[in-house]
């Protein structure tokens, strides 16, 4: 398994009142900031990346630069408590954004160091633990949403191409399921909301910014992911679009028609980038 | 002049040989859509979508990946799950069962994939996630042996030209000789003989042509060589896998009279002798006007919700058939969960202690699903549970308070009557029981 690389930053604002510490929004630096609290014995109101912060006079701010050495010795230290169980698990509670993201973050590692084994993510009834299995199964929800609702399109350079525009920053969790199962063809996952996105070359996988050369040239085929234009398709694209579409309409029993189960399911704001519910062709 | 209609003449070739092109793809385009829709159509009246249960992993770098859970990539319109692209093979057939659509006599188009069609379709909805792969049936041609050797030239096909190893469903067609299955077997993750009528008398009644002993027979081979090929594992590496997903079956309610109680042990014996991996069960869809078959308004779903609930009572919740539904009680109430008609048909059984009892007793209160009493058993470890604690676990306490004991509850567990109980959650549920599709909602 690749390192899972964590990428950008929750949008949230954070209003402190007393001891604040500001990160510089990577997950790097989250970690940094909880190895000098730890260093300096120090009980934190808010943790905040620079970008959220607003300033009140009430505030004591530390500002802390990410060391990677830092941020390792937290994960190894969690790590090796829980027999690796902590690491994916912080992981995910940070992608999620959430607002007390950080906190949460802190806290379960507090938990993790002061219980010193991996027993204590068992304990549901400590609230930061439970908080916690209810972050991370929101996570794995979101996460199996997208190995779900994905929809490649292929293009003439023969690229498979998707947009998605998920409710967490999940797009660093799904690449392993991708390259397990479309390991003979190129594809590329772009997350429209946050600007960045997951290239597969049959080699390896590698995150995008929104200016990287690959999407540059591509630029055309991913704006039209999703929209009317098919000049940037392969020549049977639409074809097969056109057959699935008439597939999933073809399967439905309307006797047995359910809208609010239908929706349970696929709920309206996917809708956008799923071939088969799209208004559009 | 004589140039100029030359070159007109060879335009106006030009001109007609581009419209043949486009002429015959659209042709081709359009039967293939047609056929699609004709195929998929008849094939929707099988409630199977698992597909998940395979350990079938990408290797050298192919195509596709069964190794996991299974995923719904779609839902449609009814609510159920698009897994895989479920088709038939033909729809024609020899057989004239009075509960299927595409029975000899009824007046419906028929059509008929090729080999190539279905794996084109295949691969291609498979490269754009749109499906975790192929479900493929088929009404009988000419004979069970012809039928099948087509299915399993589709599985073969997949797997060795194009190094798919994505999921893959097969019926297996009763009467088929052991060959054909055993090859089905090494190519699919799953085969599947339907049931469909749960008893034989009834069979015979709506379907003369077929018989038990049929459907049974290429279930036990199927049964037979994949604990043969399960025990050499151990033994030999080179072992190939086996029908790594097991077989299924499905039975049709409501088009023949027999009740719950019967339904359900049917389904038990298949899960403990022939070890299905899953019974599915299919509310009957008034499609066939024809008399031998009841005409009803509408599917009877409720009852099938029903049914399916107290299956997941048997595989997963440690339940008997006689503890779910017995002689007095053989049909399943329709207006509450089997769970809670267990608990109070038992009042004696509860409350239960939720810091003290078995996880096989947390498991049997209404309201605490597998999750929960997970939770609930490695929680009361570290500490003493509470009312708030349960809540936050995810237990549903509207059921579950009246069948529980722990500190925090107000009211005393057990000093209720069964019929208030039964009353008060149905006024709680208070969702229209057509809509209550998920399982103990």
């Amino acid at each position: 398994m690749p390192a899972i690389e964590c990428l950008h930053l929750p949008n949230l604002v954070c209003l402190g009142n007393a001891m604040v510490f500001i990160y510089d929004g990577s997950y790097e630096g989250l970690l940094s900031c909880i190895f000098v609290i730890f260093k300096e014995r120090k009980a934190p109101v808010a943790i905040c990346a620079e970008e959220r912060y607003q300033f009140t006079l009430l505030d004591e701010i530390t500002r802390v630069t990410t060391d990677e050495a830092s941020a390792a010795r937290v994960i190894n230290g969690v790590d090796e408590r829980t027999d690796s169980q902590a690491s994916p698990l912080i992981c995910k509670l940070f992608l999620s954004e959430l607002p007390e993201s950080e906190m949460l973050v802190y806290q379960v590692i507090q938990a993790i160091i002061h219980k010193g084994d991996a027993s204590v993510l068992e304990n549901f009834a400590n609230p930061f633990i439970l908080k916690a299995a209810q972050v991370e199964k929101m996570m794995h929800r979101e996460v199996h949403r997208m190995h779900a609702f994905v929809r490649f399109q292929k293009s003439k350079d023969g690229i498979f191409y998707a947009a998605i525009d998920p409710d967490f920053d999940v797009l660093p969790l799904i690449g392993d399921h991708f390259e397990r199962r479309y390991a003979d063809q190129s594809w590329l996952i772009f997350d429209t909301k946050r600007h960045y996105g997951l290239y597969y070359d049959q080699d390896k996988m590698t995150f995008v910014d929104a200016d990287d050369p690959i999407l540059e040239i591509n630029a055309a085929a991913l704006n039209a992911v999703g929209s009317e234009d098919d000049s940037f398709q392969d020549e049977r694209e639409l074809e097969y679009q056109a057959l699935w579409k008439n597939y999933f309409h073809a399967v439905n029993i309307s006797e047995r028609n359910n809208a609010k189960l239908h929706l349970r399911h696929v709920p309206r704001r996917y809708w956008k980038y799923l071939t088969e519910k799209r208004l559009t062709h | 002049m004589v140039l100029l209609s030359a070159q007109f003449y060879c335009y106006t070739v030009f001109i007609y040989s581009i419209m043949w092109v486009s002429f015959q793809l659209a042709i081709i385009m359009a039967s293939l859509l047609e056929k699609l829709r004709i195929l998929s159509d008849a094939a929707k009246y099988d409630a199977s979508c698992s597909s998940s249960g395979s350990k079938r992993a990408n290797t050298g770098k192919g195509l596709g990946n069964a190794e996991g859970m299974g995923i719904c990539h779609s839902y449609t319109e009814d609510g159920r799950c698009v897994s895989l692209l479920k088709i038939l093979f033909t729809n024609h057939c020899i057989y004239d069962c009075a509960y299927c659509v595409s029975r000899r006599s009824n007046d419906v188009k028929r059509a008929a994939f090729t080999v190539e069609d279905v794996v084109d379709l295949t691969i291609n909805f498979y490269r754009r996630n749109y499906i975790e792969g192929l479900f493929l049936s088929s009404g009988i041609f000419k004979n069970a042996d012809y039928t099948m050797e087509r299915l399993v030239r589709v599985a073969k096909l997949l797997r060795n030209q194009h190094n798919f190893n994505g999921y893959i469903h097969i019926k297996a067609i009763p009467g088929a000789s052991p060959e054909l299955l055993h090859e089905a077997g090494l190519y699919a993750d799953r085969l599947s003989v339907n049931i469909e009528i749960p008893s034989e008398a009834s069979l015979q009644k709506v379907a003369p042509e077929k018989n038990y002993n049929d459907i049974i027979t290429p279930m036990n081979y199927l049964r037979g060589a994949k604990e043969k090929y399960v025990d050499e594992k151990p033994h030999i590496k080179s072992t190939p896998l086996f029908l790594p997903a097991g077989q299924s079956t499905q039975m049709i309610v409501g088009a023949s009279p027999e009740n719950d109680r019967h339904i359900l042990r049917l389904a038990d014996s298949l899960y403990r002798t022939q070890k299905l991996k899953r019974v599915y069960y299919s509310g009957y869809v008034p499609i066939a006007t024809d008399n031998r078959v009841p005409d009803l308004k509408a599917p009877p779903l409720v009852r099938e919700n029903r049914i399916y609930q107290a299956d997941w009572l048997l595989r997963f919740y440690g339940f008997a058939v006689d503890e779910i539904v017995d002689d007095k009680t053989p049909d399943l109430d329709l207006e509450i969960d089997p769970k809670l008609g267990y608990a109070l048909r038992n009042p004696e059984k509860f409350p239960v202690d939720i810091n003290r009892a078995d996880y096989e007793m947390v498991l049997r209160v209404p309201g605490i699903g597998v999750k929960s009493a997970q939770k609930i058993i490695s929680s009361r470890r570290h500490q003493h549970l509470h009312l708030d604690h349960l809540k936050k676990i995810g237990v549903v306490l509207k059921r579950a308070r009246y069948f529980i004991s722990c500190p925090g509850l107000a009211v005393k567990a057990g000093s209720f009557q069964a019929e208030n109980i039964r009353q008060a959650i149905i006024a709680s549920d208070r969702v229209p029981a057509s809509a209550q599709l998920g399982l103990f909602g």
